[in-house]
């Protein structure tokens, strides 16, 4: 217990001690205000806490699209942008150097010297690692919380699953820059590395996403896309056939990598309206501005869309990648004379 | 339980790409004196103490370190350790870092901020212990790393260089706080290649050359072992008395005579030989050799033996 205890301080003291960390945090605080900021008065949206006055009839206090959409900006643009995106950039590039200095001749050594495994020691660390990104998002998701709870008046609690969520996210590439600053001991190798895998996942999510909505979503809702001109029409009985082969043959492929976007993405299936008895499954923030999804058909693909992969798969492919880039990291670590 | 605080039967350690670092060395270290390896750079001597450590991965080693086989973690709790180059984080004080150190080697909080105030105070370093690490000098980093190889109390400490990067003023106060770690009843395990330092403070010690413990034993006994006497005489020495020194195997110059001797004993008859023949002695006196005179003789012998068993393989194929 002492010993975990020292690790994560060492950890927390190493993150206090990085600039961008508190750059990171500070911008973090900055867009939850902004977020806060938002609010809702008799004609429409308010900004900057009443500063600005957007006339939207649509989204008037007291309406519940008011309430949804006020929802969907923290789960569709918030998490998923800011906290999915930028904050775990700035996380990787202060993350990325904790196991290569660790590693450093002179340094290492006095840390094996002592009675904590190999094992225990390099988890630690790694969990160190990730203390950046739960920090950052849990202060972020406080000010959201109590910006959701003064202006919807629900407290909503789980809004505190993008701490989890969004963590997760960021250890599925994270654990990737482990493996290369252990095998490198290069903080750049390590950042470039990570980088360049976390697009390749993305890259791989996109496409999954288009061949998807391509061979199933629209032909559901009598939609169909001429591939040559990259026209939509209205989908005829083979709309769609052609793809769907495509995506089921990438679909392994995709099947083994971590799902980072879809772990940010699915963020939205665990933020319930507990009062509203309502999930936010099968409506974006687009549909909202537009007047809500009040097609039953559109709504319903839409939520088979979101609903494709469960969250066993999403987790638990997402979780064995991880274990066995982790247990790679760790055989490496372990074996290593220093 | 062995009666000492290192005891390795044997240790071999061949590095990836065939490099044989140590090449079965059997050591024994007794508790609370001070040992000194020395031996050239490349030796193994690093590598024989971080294969204590776990710092690596000896390919043989069969041996106890405090009654407890080799490799054993726990055992670690009762061990303190100075690496060569030695390098902590730069966001860490001085005290935080003996903080991280005490708890890593599972140190109660409680036990280990007292003894913290004390040692830093015993390597000088109070008025800096709130002070990042970036801001410390080389030498104030090896204090602090001295410092911390001592804050979980242990029995045996390994100091890799330690002097290594410290001004002369710096090594008297390491030499005074070795021999104070030696009289609290510790062990202290040395690593060097300054041999004068070494030989100053050391109760035992081993040289090591190309992978191999060549010579052992208390310092007294390393030096004394090839202990030389020689004489100062008026006048010359007649051709009779000149033969039979050089058919005992002494050196004969002018007015001296050298000779090798394990003891004074071995004088005697000399001196013997010398009044008989109504020779007048001036001058008598006992020429050590120091650690340094061992040292490169041993070390040279073993070069030589090397460089004879290549040969040899060689000329074989």
């Amino acid at each position: 217990m002492i010993q975990a205890y020292t690790i994560l301080l060492d950890s927390l003291r190493m993150l206090r001690a990085s600039k961008l960390f508190w750059v990171s945090i500070w911008i973090s605080v900055l867009v939850a205000l902004v977020y806060a900021s938002i609010g809702f008065t008799d004609t429409g949206m308010s900004a900057g806490f009443g500063l600005w006055e957007i006339p939207m009839p649509l989204l008037r206090k007291g309406t519940q699209e008011a309430e949804v959409f006020y929802l969907l900006m923290f789960t569709d643009v918030i998490a998923r942008f800011w906290l999915g995106w930028f904050s775990l950039v700035l996380a990787l590039i202060s993350t990325s150097s904790i196991f290569p200095q660790f590693l450093q001749t002179g340094s290492i050594e006095i840390a094996l010297s002592k009675p904590v495994s190999r094992a225990r020691l390099f988890l630690l660390k790694y969990l160190g690692g990730l203390l950046f990104v739960a920090l950052q998002t849990a202060l972020f998701c406080l000010v959201a919380f109590i910006a959701i709870g003064l202006r919807l008046k629900e407290w909503n609690l789980t809004i505190f699953w993008a701490v989890p969520v969004i963590t997760f996210s960021f250890s599925m590439v994270y654990c990737v820059g482990v493996l290369i600053g252990v095998s490198t001991r290069s903080t750049v190798f390590s950042l470039l590395g990570a980088l360049m895998f976390w697009a390749l996942t993305l890259v791989a999510q996109w496409t999954e996403d288009f061949m998807y909505k391509v061979a199933y979503l629209m032909p559901e809702v009598g939609m169909g896309v001429d591939l040559q001109s990259g026209q939509i029409a209205e989908a005829d009985n083979n709309a769609g056939s052609g793809m769907k082969k495509a995506y089921e043959a990438i679909k392994p492929f995709v099947a083994v990598l971590p799902k980072t976007r879809e772990c940010t993405v699915g963020l939205k299936r665990l933020v319930h309206f507990k009062e509203r008895n309502s999930m936010l499954t099968g409506i974006d923030i687009g549909s909202v501005l537009m007047g809500g999804n009040t097609d039953p058909v559109i709504r319903k693909a839409m939520e088979k869309y979101e609903m494709r992969h469960s969250w066993f798969s999403i987790i638990g492919t997402s979780l064995l990648f991880e274990a066995l880039i982790l247990s790679w990291a760790l055989w490496i670590f372990s074996r290593r004379d220093y | 339980m062995s009666d000492f605080a290192v005891d390795i039967d044997y240790l071999r350690k061949q590095y990836r790409g065939g490099v044989e670092a140590l090449a079965g060395v059997s050591l024994q270290v007794p508790y609370g004196c001070i040992f000194g390896l020395i031996g050239p750079n490349g030796a193994g001597k690093s590598t024989l103490v971080k294969s204590l450590l776990s710092i690596l991965r000896p390919s043989q080693c069969s041996g106890t370190m405090l009654g407890e086989p080799i490799g054993k973690k726990s055992v670690l709790a009762k061990v303190g350790y100075l690496p060569e180059h030695a390098s902590f984080p730069d966001y860490l004080s001085g005290r935080q870092v003996l903080e991280y150190s005490a708890g890593l080697a599972n140190s109660a909080k409680s036990s280990y901020r007292s003894r913290a105030d004390q040692l830093l105070e015993q390597v000088g370093m109070t008025a800096f212990a709130s002070r990042p690490i970036r801001t410390y000098s080389k030498g104030m980093k090896q204090r602090i790393g001295l410092a911390q190889a001592l804050v979980n109390d242990p029995v045996v400490v390994f100091l890799d260089e330690p002097t290594d990067g410290v001004d002369p003023e710096g090594r008297m106060d390491f030499k005074r706080m070795i021999v104070a770690m030696r009289d609290e009843g510790r062990t202290v395990f040395v690593n060097s290649h300054l041999l004068a330092e070494v030989e100053q403070v050391a109760d035992r010690v081993a040289i090591l050359a190309k992978g191999k413990i060549v010579i052992h034993g208390t310092v007294a006994d390393l030096t004394r072992r090839e202990a030389r006497y020689e004489l100062k005489i008026e006048g010359t020495l007649p051709t009779l008395l000149v033969e039979w020194c050089e058919q005992k195997g002494m050196e004969v110059s002018e007015n001296r005579i050298r000779l090798s001797a394990d003891s004074a004993l071995a004088v005697q008859t000399l001196i013997d030989k010398l009044r008989a023949s109504l020779m007048t002695i001036c001058e008598l006196k006992e020429e050590k050799f120091s650690l340094e005179d061992l040292f490169m003789q041993v070390v040279n012998q073993a070069r030589a033996e090397a460089a004879a068993a290549v040969q040899g393989k060689g000329s074989t194929r």
